[in-house]
């Protein structure tokens, strides 16, 4: 084995399909769907039949069976056509980490069941809250009540509130011990003193549905309790992880798409006489972001290459715990949504007055980019996961994960 | 879509990392002050080398010279190993690499379009001296005082006098230039010609009219010989011309033979880029753990951090680019855009981790002492932002080439 950059022929089919899909059903209708904060029903079971919801879903659970590697690569052509519509997807989303990461055999077959059954069900997690507290850890606590646990309190910023069938929620266990107090449960949004509260309207991605929701007395059984294997502190590491790594996939995407629209914008665009791609100014600036975003894709490939290995037993020998994974996923969501930010900021700039109005989708990017990168661990948290990481530091969830007390983001 | 390093590429890295801690580093300041690189440590670094020479790839990271004359025209070790091996020798001691004996830069363009004839004699006369126990090199002349990035207007010129070329001109900042058994020179038959004008040549050294200038005094890599070349009424016989006069009918020109070569050499200059910028990274790290680690990271730290995170991450993605502007060499897709993105990347991405390091690192940073190089690396980072083309050439490289297909283009 060497270093390889060539997708196989597979991969290049899947992202091929999709990135067609996306050019001709999703792209065209990028204002329809953020002005109607929702995907059309066409486009809905348009993407439910491609598959595209059971991405990261285990194959054993009804997934597609597809590596890391292959779902980057579909990620990337989703977040280039319509970030929003990626977000909106059918299908369990982040729930689907959580239950690879935090759940046991017995509970991923559970819970991942009614997905398989029904493609156009939505799975979400709710881990933010407002503002930290005095104390480290959640508001929202979990009590145990002989064998169930009664869920009180209100999580904040839960990627779609409101469309979701399935939610695992965090909430604090043991208030005495702070973070290493907390516990996951699964919750379904019929259960009893289970509500939504309101909608956020968001900078960006706003097809998505972001929201609040409240929990007053909701009962949960123990069976369902996410205990997270041996660790629960390393497994929430990499719930995040890869959470982050999906995230950072659609946002290389969103940044492709700045640097395509500002390419093509200054080859139209004429000043003084000529076209302003043939102006250093404009032309450097656009090569530079075409080194941002081949960059952070790079990034992303390696990550996704190292998590596509983890399971392996040549890699458990070969590698003590989930160091390099953590590094990899880190410095890519980092990098990706830096450059997102970065490309929506330039295509605007690019395009002058026009960036700054709606006929053209510049500012879109630029909006979708802001809000995508606060979907996940934040460049700031994962820059201090992997600074603790390469440090040899103490890994304190305060520090290294996007915990309320330090900057709550929308998972 | 593949990131493992093979078994050769591991060995080769960790081999040089030793060399590079252990023996190279500990003399790093020493050759810096003295412009040079002991000879007996390169005799001792080439027979090394050739005591390894089972091992292809691994013999190939020591330089194409030391290689058996019959896979002279192809190297037999890819483009992603030689990255490795040079990020790992840079990391060490930048100079050190560019003194290593071989034929240097000059070796790609023979390689690219020297005839089988002269492949075999300049690689042949480099491995003869090697044979003998004599240190040799080869060099590459393409810069002219007026003419650094925009190869195009370079001013020596050449005329054919019965079975000989005679070639006028100055050459500038060769690498290795006094020492070379030969440097390829390039010089035009007609200056309004532009690039079709160009012929490449390879020129002996103690060819008459051919003579060593000054040697430059420098910011950086000062253990390395920068040399300027003197050509006056210089008559080299006209098989030294690169690739035969035939291939001049052809398309084949002397700028093509210039940007041929930079296409392989560009992300090897780029992991040299990388290896000098890891080599701050990893100090100012150790520089900030034992304060992070004192058990109350202070808010500064937090900060620094921070810092440390975006200066490696950085370092990282131009890694990657890096690495695939040398895969698709290696398997011969044309990446003369990738190869230029890798250099201004890594370029980049280098130097702003040497300035980076020395601000974590406070007045600490800026000593000169044998167990703190950092203000060294800061002085050798910045020329290679400049060498093999500038950043602002990679990206006229870059935009020509992402501007092609549109219609005002």
């Amino acid at each position: 084995m060497t270093i390889s950059f060539e997708p196989t022929e597979e991969q290049r089919l899947m992202r091929d399909t999709v990135a067609q899909f996306g050019a001709e059903k999703l792209r065209p209708r990028l204002r329809e769907t953020e002005a109607a904060r929702d995907l059309a029903a066409d486009l809905r079971s348009g993407l439910a039949e491609l598959g595209i919801g059971a991405l990261w879903t285990p194959e054993a659970h009804g997934g597609a069976g597809t590596s890391v590697r292959t779902a980057v690569l579909i990620e990337e052509e989703l977040g280039f056509s319509d970030a929003g519509a990626a977000f909106a997807l059918p299908g369990p989303n982040t729930l689907a980490h959580a239950l690879v990461e935090l759940g046991d055999e017995a509970q991923q077959t559970k819970h991942f069941a009614p997905f398989a059954q029904d493609p156009s069900r939505v799975g979400a997690v709710a881990f933010s809250e407002g503002r930290g507290l005095a104390r480290p850890g959640f508001a929202a606590t979990a009590k145990r009540e002989g064998a169930s646990w009664i869920l009180e309190g209100e999580k904040k910023f839960v990627l779609n509130a409101g469309r979701a069938g399935t939610y695992v929620v965090f909430a604090q266990t043991d208030e005495a011990k702070g973070w290493n107090g907390i516990g996951a449960f699964v919750v379904d949004a019929a259960a009893k003193g289970f509500s939504v509260v309101r909608r956020h309207q968001t900078v960006g991605l706003d097809a998505a549905a972001f929201g609040d929701v409240k929990l007053e007395g909701v009962r949960v059984e123990e069976s369902d309790r996410l205990a997270g294997g041996d660790d629960f502190d390393a497994a929430l590491r990499r719930f995040f992880a890869r959470q982050s790594l999906q995230v950072a996939a659609r946002a290389v995407g969103v940044a492709r798409a700045g640097y395509e629209l500002a390419r093509a914008y200054a080859d139209e665009r004429k000043a003084f006489g000529k076209p302003i791609a043939h102006f250093q100014a404009i032309a450097f600036l656009i090569a530079d972001r075409l080194m941002d975003v081949d960059g952070a894709r790079g990034l992303v490939w390696r990550a996704a290459w190292t998590l596509d290995g983890a399971g392996s037993d040549h890699w458990k020998k070969k590698h003590k715990g989930d160091t390099e994974l953590l590094l990899r996923c880190a410095e890519s969501v980092a990098e990706a949504t830096e450059v997102a930010v970065r490309c929506g900021d330039d295509c605007i700039q690019v395009h002058g007055g026009a960036g700054f109005v709606r006929d053209f989708i510049a500012e879109k990017l630029f909006r979708d980019a802001k809000q995508m990168a606060l979907c996940t661990s934040s460049a700031t948290t994962s820059d201090q996961l992997f600074a603790a990481l390469a440090l040899g530091a103490p890994l304190d969830p305060a520090i290294v994960l996007p915990v309320p007390e330090i900057q709550p983001v929308f998972i | 879509m593949e990131f493992e390093l093979s078994k050769k590429q591991q060995e080769l890295r960790d081999n040089l990392n030793q060399l590079g801690r252990f023996v190279i580093r500990p003399m790093s300041l020493q050759m810096d002050r003295e412009h040079q690189v002991p000879a007996t440590f390169l005799q001792q670094f080439v027979s090394m080398a050739n005591s390894m020479r089972s091992d292809d790839d691994l013999a190939a990271a020591f330089g194409e010279g030391k290689k058996e004359p019959p896979s002279l025209d192809k190297p037999s070790f890819t483009n992603r190993t030689s990255l490795i091996g040079a990020e790992e020798l840079a990391w060490a001691d930048a100079s050190v690499l560019l003194c290593l004996p071989g034929p240097g830069l000059g070796g790609p363009p023979i390689r690219a379009t020297g005839t089988a004839e002269q492949k075999q004699k300049y690689f042949g006369m480099i491995h003869d001296a090697d044979k003998r126990g004599e240190l040799a090199w080869g060099a590459y002349g393409l810069t002219e005082p007026s003419a650094g990035s925009d190869v195009s207007g370079i001013q020596s010129t050449c005329r054919k006098d019965g079975k000989h070329w005679v070639i006028n001109g100055r050459k500038c900042y060769i690498t290795n230039g006094a020492r070379a058994l030969w440097v390829v020179i390039f010089a035009s038959v007609d200056l309004n010609k532009g690039r079709a004008g160009h012929r490449a040549f390879v020129v002996e050294k103690g060819t008459t009219g051919f003579s060593v200038g000054k040697i430059e005094d420098k910011l950086g890599l000062r253990a390395s010989e920068t040399a300027e070349l003197v050509l006056e009424d210089c008559r080299v016989p006209e098989e030294n011309l690169l690739g035969g006069e035939d291939a001049y009918l052809t398309k084949s020109t002397g700028f093509q033979t210039a940007m041929k070569t930079f296409d392989a050499t560009r992300p090897l200059v780029a992991s040299m880029a990388l290896g000098i910028g890891r080599a701050a990274y990893e100090h100012a790290r150790d520089a900030v753990k034992d304060r992070y680690m004192i058990g109350r990271p202070i808010a500064r730290y937090h900060a620094l951090v921070e810092r440390l995170a975006k200066m490696h991450r950085r370092l990282e993605a131009a890694r990657m680019l890096t690495y695939r502007a040398a895969y698709m060499a290696d398997v011969g897709q044309p990446n003369a855009k990738e190869a230029s993105m890798s250099k201004a990347a890594a370029a980049q991405a280098a130097v702003k981790a040497c300035v980076e390091a020395i601000e974590i690192c406070g007045a600490e940073g800026t000593i000169s002492k044998e167990d703190a190089l950092l203000e060294k690396w800061f002085r050798d980072i910045k020329v290679y932002d400049i060498f093999e083309g500038t950043g602002q050439v990679q990206r006229v490289v870059i935009s020509k080439r992402i501007f092609s297909d549109l219609k005002s283009f």
